[in-house]
């Protein structure tokens, strides 16, 4: 985009030429050795504005060397003739490309960018990750804090003098701006260019006020500078001099002190929010309890290691899809997805087997070859990104394939359109297996003094449906605080005459 | 006629070379702990020399059906402790130790002995399976006799069993039950080699835990510190958990899951410091250390309680200072240490391998074990600033037991000045590096002349 932009506004030279075929060239190259990308850089759409510049580039050096070479006439026609031969090629290609397939086309990710609200009504998976749902002011006040101002700052100052390297910084920008706050997780493009923006604003501003901190050697500096300007001008400026001159250092040693404070601020906040938010790892919770001592909930770990040591080493666990890769990493045990699965119709049917009644379920169960199935729940310990939460996901992701038609969101609701989990709850819900996985056993459970047995803390109801037994699960293993919740599945029972 | 059966330990005096029984058991008062999950018999034995010549050496045994489960065998007079052997006896298919006396037996004299036996693997969990609601019930099968050589003439036996409910026990008279012991004998006149199954089935709910592999490696700094790490494969052997485990009955009723095993105590040398205590995931929190004044016990909570046929793996490892245990004169040092240590109390382990790692540079190393163990061959080790290798030492021993602690002795010499190996090795690469770093910066590999020409100008500006 730089490049074309460049080419555009008539800045295209050797240099930028050489830049840009070395690293598209390069970059291509070397990205298309990692066996996940493979050719994609060729064949997705995605990457065809970057061959079309890369082209372009060509093209626009191939012509300036003919045009130093051909007279102007000629050069007029050859110029128009090869634009023409050219744009046709392309299109031909192009369409032969999509048609036969060898080019795919966008993909979803890339059309819920353009369109946020695609994900939500097309592909229910790509919207159920939070890193996808669009971002909110506080989060970018959270994550960036003094940038947020200095931003637009900083683009002035690009503005004002407009380089090569300037040009890039706006547009990328402007572009990561736009697309961040579109999906949170796009923050990530914007803070490096955030971060230069705002350096350049400060630097900017700072070099301003710095020059007027100092008060007597200027007085010998500033006529003969001013005198180089318009009279007007100069009048002008040797009264602001005069008039502000006993404040001018002032003025200036207080804007300095005021900016060191916002920078100081910003390394504070910063550190807090790094320390807080992004390094506690969620593996490990931790919370204080009313004497101020600290609990440790060590469940995830307990369960898994569980998991490691204490089931076949070919056994398989059916788990949502957010901890696929903790299984896989710490209990060693195969599962069914992951966050990296790409088959949206697997996720679907785990989704299913979640949402439908123990029969259904054990159908589906023993048709993915399944030995234990393993929920987390934190109705006990207030935990609040348990299954239960996720549920309507499952529910939305498990109804959009053929096979899970019969399973509609609505049936998952009260009449009154809420999703509630005591005896007002939809009955569908309450003999689902997610929710006879969950409650097993909790509805003996007092949670809070004061409260009914079975009172589930995160959703703050008395769960409805409380004495029910499983037919086709064995409770295997629950951890400490039941986060963790292990099933196995039964094999089919022995019929005898 | 009844003949009473007696236990495992039998005094037996034997005439050398012969198997004439000129040794009478006087007196045997033989008590059978079994309220662990290891069964401990001592016997307090009275011999008598009804012979002519004087014997120097005693036969004991424990009958065919428990030759294997013998973990560790003393026999002690007094407070010394005496010598024994492994032995056979022809047409005999019982295990049988042969005892040295101190001092000669001479004719018509008497000897006071305790024999001591520790049986592993001798309680079996009868039924296999249990769910969690259930108790554990073990069954144990002896020997109600003592198991000898020599006609014993009086004996009587007491069986500890820490719990009052008994399913059924044998019946060998005259047997009376009181709190939780169960009294046999006495009996009068039993025939050497008499054997009568002594069957107890009885709840037993102490922790039957096993360690299936532990792996201690010992790490001998001449710098004064000696690094321990044991890695511990532990198993609860008893009675397998049938069905579903009810994490909701086990924390609302006391009785649930009444054998399963929650934590332990470890007791570590009392100089023990950085103590830790990881598994393949991470650091274990579960733990509390307290430092008594002569060990320090640490109370291990595995992450997840241990119910029957459910095992779990830790690494726990810890510092001690090396003066307590490396002694030198001279070039010759001596590590004594102990091969195992203590896990929990009552353990059993089943395959211990102690790996000890000197430091670079030692040489003719000798090894002496307090019992037979099994050497292994001798690899090297490859850490920080090592040119040759570290050689290792490896021990192997099997089915080891609470009794089996005690020390080893390494022998080796090292020569002191290589102790300035691992310094000199860092001096010498910083060395090389900021020599190499000094030649770099002053020599001149530009092309062009201009460079060349501007310093020819300076210099003639310069001048």
């Amino acid at each position: 985009m730089h490049v074309f932009t460049l080419m555009v506004t008539g800045r295209f030279g050797a240099r930028v030429y050489v830049a840009y075929c070395t690293l598209y060239c390069l970059g291509t190259i070397l990205a298309m050795q990692i066996s996940f990308v493979g050719f994609q850089p060729v064949q997705s759409s995605e990457h065809m504005l970057a061959l079309g510049v890369f082209g372009l580039c060509q093209l626009h050096c191939f012509v300036d060397y003919l045009r130093g070479h051909l007279s102007a006439s000629d050069f007029q026609v050859l110029f128009k003739a090869t634009i023409v031969a050219t744009g046709t090629i392309l299109a031909v290609i192009t369409g032969i490309l999509t048609i036969t397939g060898k080019v795919s086309p966008w993909t979803g990710r890339f059309y819920s960018l353009l369109d946020p609200s695609y994900a939500k009504n097309h592909i229910p998976i790509i919207a159920s990750v939070s890193e996808h749902q669009p971002t909110s002011w506080s989060s970018f006040y959270f994550d960036l804090q003094l940038l947020v101002f200095l931003f637009p700052a900083g683009l002035y100052f690009c503005f004002r003098q407009l380089t090569d390297a300037n040009i890039f910084l706006i547009l990328y920008g402007v572009t990561s701006i736009y697309f961040a706050g579109v999906m949170v997780r796009l923050m990530l493009v914007l803070a490096p260019v955030m971060c230069i923006l705002g350096g350049i604003a400060m630097s900017g501003m700072l070099n301003r006020y710095m020059k007027d901190v100092d008060a007597s050697p200027v007085i010998l500096g500033m006529p003969a500078g001013n005198l180089a300007q318009g009279k007007q001008g100069d009048k002008r400026s040797k009264h602001k001099q005069e008039s502000n001159f006993v404040m001018k250092s002032e003025i200036a040693t207080l804007f300095v002190a005021i900016m060191c404070f916002f920078l100081i601020s910003y390394t504070m906040h910063c550190t807090w929010v790094t320390s807080e938010a992004y390094s506690s790892p969620s593996i490990v919770l931790s919370a204080r309890s009313h004497d101020n001592s600290r609990i440790i909930f060590d469940d995830f770990r307990e369960a898994y290691y569980w998991l490691r040591m204490n089931t076949p080493e070919d056994a398989r666990v059916m788990s949502w899809w957010d901890y696929g890769y903790q299984i896989t990493a710490m209990a060693n045990r195969t599962i069914l997805v992951d966050n990296n699965t790409w088959n949206n119709t697997h996720i679907s049917r785990v989704g299913q087997a979640m949402a439908s009644s123990e029969d259904k379920a054990y159908a589906i169960m023993r048709e993915l070859d399944v030995n234990y199935v393993l929920v987390i729940f934190g109705g006990l310990t207030g935990y609040s990104s348990d299954d239960i939460n996720k549920f309507l996901w499952m529910v939305r992701i498990g109804g959009s394939t053929d096979r899970g038609a019969h399973i509609k969101e609505w049936d998952y609701y009260t009449p009154q359109g809420e999703f509630r989990v005591d005896k007002e709850g939809s009955p569908t819900l309450l003999n689902c297996l997610m929710y006879k996985m969950c409650y097993y056993r909790f509805g003996q459970v007092y949670t809070e003094g004061g409260r009914p047995p079975g009172y589930d803390r995160v959703r703050g109801a008395e769960i409805g449906n409380k004495d029910f037994e499983l037919d086709v699960l064995e409770e295997a293993y629950t951890s400490e605080h039941w986060l963790v919740r292990i099933y196995k599945v039964k094999d089919l029972p022995n019929r005898g005459l | 006629m009844s003949h009473t059966r007696l236990l495992f330990l039998s005094f037996v005096i034997v005439v050398a070379g012969s198997a004439q029984a000129d040794l009478v058991n006087k007196n045997v008062e033989t008590v059978v702990d079994i309220s662990s999950q290891l069964a401990k018999i001592s016997n307090k034995v009275t011999v008598e020399n009804v012979g002519k010549t004087t014997l120097k050496s005693l036969i004991f045994g424990v009958p065919a059906h428990l030759k294997e489960r013998t973990s560790f065998v003393t026999a002690k007079v007094g407070e010394h402790l005496l010598r024994v052997t492994e032995t056979k006896l022809s047409g005999q298919d019982g295990g049988f130790w042969k005892v040295d006396l101190r001092s000669d037996l001479a004719a018509g004299r008497t000897l006071q002995l305790n024999i001591d036996l520790v049986l592993s693997r001798a309680l079996v969990p009868h039924p296999g399976q249990i769910t969690q609601k259930e108790k554990q019930l073990v069954l144990f099968e002896g020997n109600v006799y003592f198991y000898s050589p020599y006609l014993t003439e009086k004996q009587s036996l007491t069986v500890n069993l820490g719990t009052n409910s008994v399913e059924s026990y044998a019946r060998i008279q005259p047997v009376s039950q009181s709190d939780n012991k169960l009294n046999y004998g006495p009996y009068e006149k039993v025939p050497p080699f008499q054997e009568e199954r002594l069957n107890i089935h009885y709840e037993n709910n102490s922790p039957f835990l096993t360690i299936t592999r532990l792996e201690r490696l010992i790490e001998v700094s001449h710098w004064g510190n000696i690094a321990v790490e044991e890695t511990v494969d532990i198993e609860h052997q008893g009675a397998t958990l049938k069905g579903s485990f009810s994490r909701y009955e086990y924390q609302r009723e006391s009785q649930s899951g009444i054998s399963s095993v929650k934590s332990f105590r470890t007791a570590l040398p009392a100089s023990a410091v950085d103590v830790y205590y990881r598994d393949d995931i991470g650091n274990i929190s579960t733990s509390h250390m307290r430092v008594l004044s002569d060990s320090v016990e640490l109370e291990l909570r595995p992450r997840f309680p241990l119910f029957g046929g459910w095992k779990t793996h830790y690494t726990l490892g810890y510092n001690v200072p090396s003066y307590e245990y490396l002694f030198n004169q001279g070039d010759v040092f001596v590590l004594k240490m102990r091969l195992m240590d203590h896990v929990f109390d009552d353990m059993y382990i089943e395959h211990l391998i102690t790996k000890i790692i000197l430091p670079e540079g030692c040489h003719s190393i000798e090894l002496t074990a307090p019992y037979a163990v099994e050497r292994l061959k001798d690899t090297l080790h490859h850490t920080y600033l090592d040119t040759k290798g570290r050689p290792v030492i490896s021990v192997s021993k099997r089915q080891l037991v609470e009794n089996h602690i005690d020390d080893f002795e390494l022998r080796y010499n090292f020569a002191k000045v290589l102790m300035i190996q691992e310094p000199l090795l860092v001096i010498t690469a910083f060395f090389a590096l900021f020599v190499l770093v000094i030649i770099y910066v002053r020599l001149d590999f530009s092309i062009s002349e201009e460079e060349e020409h501007s310093r020819v100008d300076r210099e003639h500006k310069d001048k």
